[in-house]
């Protein structure tokens, strides 16, 4: 695969996801009075090609280069949006006229440096390297969450477990980077905690784990497992009720509880062939206050039917495998792992959005990657696939 | 073969694994998606027909509150709540559901008006109410589209309005975040601890046709019940309480009295009067009858415990002497010149209220000489002054907001003066006021209480406390330090003007029990406030103070107050 032309086959697919997201916008946005969101769409998604453009022109080996500057500027942004962000939940950053998130941006360096980080460690190896990559890029993930925007800090988690896997850190890894966390949940009972531990002991048995990774993560998840009751314990239980809301939106019946409902009414009474395009119930859409965003995967089911959904899931499944495909074929680990990282970076936002609209996923405010109104995820994501195609492009060979 | 962890080289990428998973997770939203669309898409299409899911709420239990014997003071009942739901309301209906639910059809049109915004939720127009009231309309409900009928638990104050300023009262959510019909507290605990007590709400999903009958619950999602509110203890004392209320209420007059258990810190009594009835606020007075109470001239609204301040008068007596004492200004038996009945500075007369002669600092004490405070105050400063008064919590709130509206009181120092009058716009003079507790000092009735008892206690009583197993806090006057002499100098003078010949308050000497005490005939342009503070160590260890607005003299008014309180609670008859 030496073709100096970008995959015919991803700007297929790609072409696709965005008209079905511009025909989907259009309709949810039937119901927007005044505010011409389908025309500001259009527009982003002219800027969004132009992004695509730029992704398959930059040179990988000088992203490379930049990936930590990148990455430092990212954090910074971040920063600056955490204590003087504005718009809705102060997630905007305004530069002027121009208004982004800063977490996209933050997404797309978070790829390039922890690619870079793990390209590093397979040349170089060193000890718990994958321990310093993850403590390096944990901080732009915690920031995303206080933006707040949980759905994207944990698409972004997600990606980078991906990542981690096709740097060659099997699931005996992933499992004891994430081992906090079952951690805490294992201090429900003694039963599941000695069980989390055994596993625990044994993984690192199988694996001869030297002295110091025994030490590390045992102590670590002692402790959060210790403690994990005590804090919740000292906690008033309208401060519990407050975090298992915040933790589960979902549990809020006046908000996000009701989208989903409204949302698996919309995507059911669709059917097979659907309720035809622009004729999806009015009542229907007035229930969804973010029909053209978070929700837009619903108003396209309920309009296209099953056959429309599948059409679209089986875009975003060829956009997705093909990325695969072109990161399992390149020789250079760096660019491999961005190939690899974009296709996780559109597979987690697939599970998480659509998931949620199906009612099988937490809700939270994560938007359907080039389908959703917004321009910054649709920049973002057209620039992520713009590397992807970079990847599989000839100039990678030297 | 195994790879060892430390450093370890990337093994091959797992291309399968990665095509497996992808796979897998678009198979799931498709499966998901065949189940919504294919599988059940006939009961989701009819659903959306109508579209007419709603959303129940079924409002928490608030947390009881009961007194420190367990007494329940608040608990909650079961009531009757009308709603309308604006979407499947007609508004052919609207003159006979007026009718029918009590309400004039104007004000229900207003009412469905402000609904209208959420028009796919019940909106309740009116609550409280019992089965008879509900009757009528329930009778109806077969052709009445968009009306519902549900129970909800409603707030019943079965104490008296004895309880009407500590606990407050409840109403309506006004909150961005409220839901309809939702209840919080707008007064006293209720408010203060609005976030313990009101629990979570739960909610119930209901499908209903096109008339706004219930069809059935919703498939895809449960229940979810309400988690009640906490409950809360009080350190209040239900009999002692409505004891001193009763008491207060006899004078006729606004006052306040306040108990408080010195080894404890635990406040048996904070009464206020005139009171109100919360409960007929709580469940929605009358226009009238809530004008009548907030025009009353004697504000039955205002907690005078803790949420007005007055003078404090001679009672402040015992802090002045003590900072003189602990200052070592004056020991017991310094003996000032003596008291012909007034003094004189600056071309003005100071007076007293009678000729003392020459008093030792218990005799001033027990007889309340103004003059030997004029003359030995003159050995301190303003601003020493000023900061011993603040060790004893004067000037600031000493309940950490629990109790709303919690006044500071006031402590004069130079600054205060300086930028009231202007610099040195001020003199001599306002110390000696300040000394005998006139001037700019004011203060609450708590705090008097607690000064009492921190007398009692030799500056050991904890910080005040009104709910059992609050978190405690060091008390403001943990660092006041004092000395144990002085102490018992002050604490013979207030038994003095009890027991001693010439005391101000020898009618409490009646008492089966030795009371240490002080009165305060506190000058105001509207009339002299009279106060008693002191505190009883047998049988009980408790301090207290009384307060009468305008009521003369500290002494005749507030020391029967007493009285009646410490021997109605403390069983010595009366």
């Amino acid at each position: 695969m030496t073709s100096d032309r970008p995959d015919p086959v991803i700007l297929s697919a790609l072409g696709l996801i965005v008209v079905i997201g511009l025909m989907a916008v259009f309709s949810a946005s039937q119901a927007v009075e005044g505010d011409p969101v389908f025309l500001k769409q259009l527009a982003w998604a002219a800027v969004g090609v132009f992004f695509l453009v730029l992704g398959t022109r930059l040179s990988l080996r000088w992203i490379e280069e930049f990936a930590y500057p990148f990455y430092g500027l990212a954090l910074l942004l971040l920063l600056v949006t955490d204590f003087a962000g504005s718009g809705p939940a102060g997630r905007w950053l305004a530069l002027g006229p121009i208004r982004f998130q800063a977490s996209e941006v933050a997404k797309v360096a978070i790829l390039a440096a922890a690619s870079r980080a793990f390209a590093d460690l397979s040349s170089r190896p060193r000890r718990f390297g994958v321990f310093f990559v993850y403590a390096g890029i944990i901080p732009a993930i915690v920031l995303t969450w206080l933006q707040p925007d949980l759905g994207t800090a944990g698409a972004t988690i997600l990606m980078l477990l991906f990542m981690t896997w096709w740097a060659g850190y099997g699931p005996g890894w992933i499992f004891l980077l994430v081992s906090p966390v079952f951690a805490a949940l294992s201090s429900i009972s003694l039963i599941y905690w000695l069980a989390f531990t055994a596993m625990i002991v044994l993984l690192l048995l199988r694996r001869k784990a030297p002295a110091m990774l025994w030490v590390v993560v045992l102590t670590v998840n002692t402790l959060v497992a210790a403690f994990t009751p005590v804090v919740w314990g000292l906690l008033r239980p309208y401060q519990q009720a407050r975090l298992t809301t915040f933790l589960d939106p979902a549990a809020d019946p006046h908000g996000a509880g009701w989208n989903v409902i409204q949302s698996e009414v919309a995507i059911g009474s669709g059917g097979l062939w659907g309720q035809g395009f622009l004729h999806g119930s009015q009542k229907g859409l007035a229930f969804l206050p973010a029909r053209h965003t978070d929700f837009v995967f619903s108003v396209w089911a309920e309009e296209m039917g099953f056959a429309g959904s599948l059409l679209l899931l089986a875009a975003f499944g060829v956009l997705i495998l093909r990325l695969v495909w072109i990161a399992s074929r390149c020789e250079n680990s760096f660019t491999s792992l961005i190939a690899s990282g974009c296709a996780a970076y559109f597979a987690m936002h697939l599970a998480v959005n659509v998931g949620m609209t199906l009612g099988i996923m937490p809700v939270t405010g994560i938007p359907l990657v080039l389908v959703s109104y917004g321009g910054s995820h649709m920049v973002t994501a057209m620039f992520v696939v713009g590397l992807g195609l970079n990847a599989g492009m000839n100039w990678r060979v030297i | 073969m195994t790879v060892r962890f430390g450093t370890r080289k990337p093994s091959g990428r797992p291309v399968a694994g990665f095509f497996i998973i992808y796979v897998l997770i678009i198979a799931g939203l498709a499966a998901r998606l065949f189940h919504l669309q294919i599988l059940r898409g006939d009961y989701f299409r009819e659903i959306s027909a109508q579209n007419h899911i709603r959303i129940v709420m079924n409002p928490a239990p608030r947390g009881l509150i009961r007194d420190r014997n367990g007494e329940v003071l608040v608990d909650n009942v079961p009531s009757f709540r009308i709603s309308i739901v604006p979407s499947e309301f007609s508004t052919v209906d609207l003159p006979l559901v007026a009718g029918l639910s009590g309400l004039a059809p104007d004000s229900l049109s207003s009412l469905i008006e402000i609904a209208s915004s959420r028009p796919y939720r019940p909106f309740p127009i009116r609550t409280g109410l019992s089965v008879e009231e509900v009757s009528a309309i329930a009778e109806n409900l077969y052709r009445l589209g968009g009306v519902v009928i549900d129970v909800v638990p409603q707030r019943r104050y079965i104490c008296g309005p004895e309880f009407c300023h500590v606990i407050g009262y409840v109403g309506l959510a006004t909150s961005e975040e409220s839901y309809e019909g939702q209840v919080s507290g707008r007064s006293g605990l209720e408010l203060s601890l609005d976030q313990r007590l009101s629990g979570e709400p739960g909610y119930r999903r209901e499908v209903v046709d096109a008339l706004g009958k219930v069809v059935e619950e919703y498939e895809g999602g449960g229940e979810v019940s309400p988690r009640p509110g906490e409950d809360i203890t009080l350190t209040i004392d239900l009999g002692l309480q409505r004891l001193a209320t009763e008491v207060l209420a006899l004078e006729g007059v606004p006052g306040a009295a306040v108990v408080i258990d010195y080894s404890s810190g635990e406040i048996l009594c904070l009464a206020s009067s005139p009171v109100f009835d919360m409960g007929r606020i709580a469940s929605g007075v009358a226009g009238a009858e809530w004008d009548s109470i907030c025009s009353d001239p004697q504000r039955p609204l205002l907690s005078r415990a803790w949420a007005a301040r007055y003078p404090p008068g001679s009672v402040f007596k015992p802090v002045t002497a003590l900072y003189l004492l602990q200052s070592g200004s004056i020991d017991g038996s310094y003996r000032p010149d003596p008291c012909f009945g007034s003094y004189h500075l600056g071309g003005r007369d100071f007076g007293c209220w009678t000729v003392h002669g020459r008093l030792d600092v218990v005799g001033a004490l027990a007889q309340s000489c103004d003059v030997f405070f004029y003359r030995t105050i003159q050995l301190g400063s303003l601003d020493g002054l000023a900061a011993f008064a603040r060790g004893f919590g004067l000037g600031s709130r000493l309940m950490g907001g629990i109790l709303p509206g919690e006044c500071r009181g006031l402590v004069p120092s130079s600054a205060l003066l300086d930028s009231l009058y202007g610099d040195g716009g001020w003199g001599l003079g306002n110390l000696l006021n300040v000394s005998i507790g006139q001037g700019e000092l004011l203060v609450t009735p708590l705090q008097m209480a607690c000064i009492a008892g921190v007398i009692a206690s030799g500056g050991a009583m904890p910080s005040p406390m009104l709910v059992k197993d609050s978190d405690i806090s060091e008390p403001p006057w943990a660092d006041l330090d004092l000395p144990v002499e002085a102490v018992a100098l002050v604490t013979e003078g207030m038994r003095e003007a009890v027991a001693g010949d010439h005391g101000t308050l020898r009618s409490l000497g009646e008492l089966p029990w030795e009371f240490f005490g002080k009165s305060g005939t506190a000058e105001s342009s509207a009339g002299d406030h009279a106060w008693v503070i002191g505190f009883v160590r047998e049988p009980r260890p408790l301090a207290i103070a009384v307060v009468v607005e305008h009521g003369g003299h500290g002494g005749a008014v507030a020391a029967p107050i007493v009285s009646r309180i410490l021997q109605g609670y403390l069983g010595g008859g009366g």
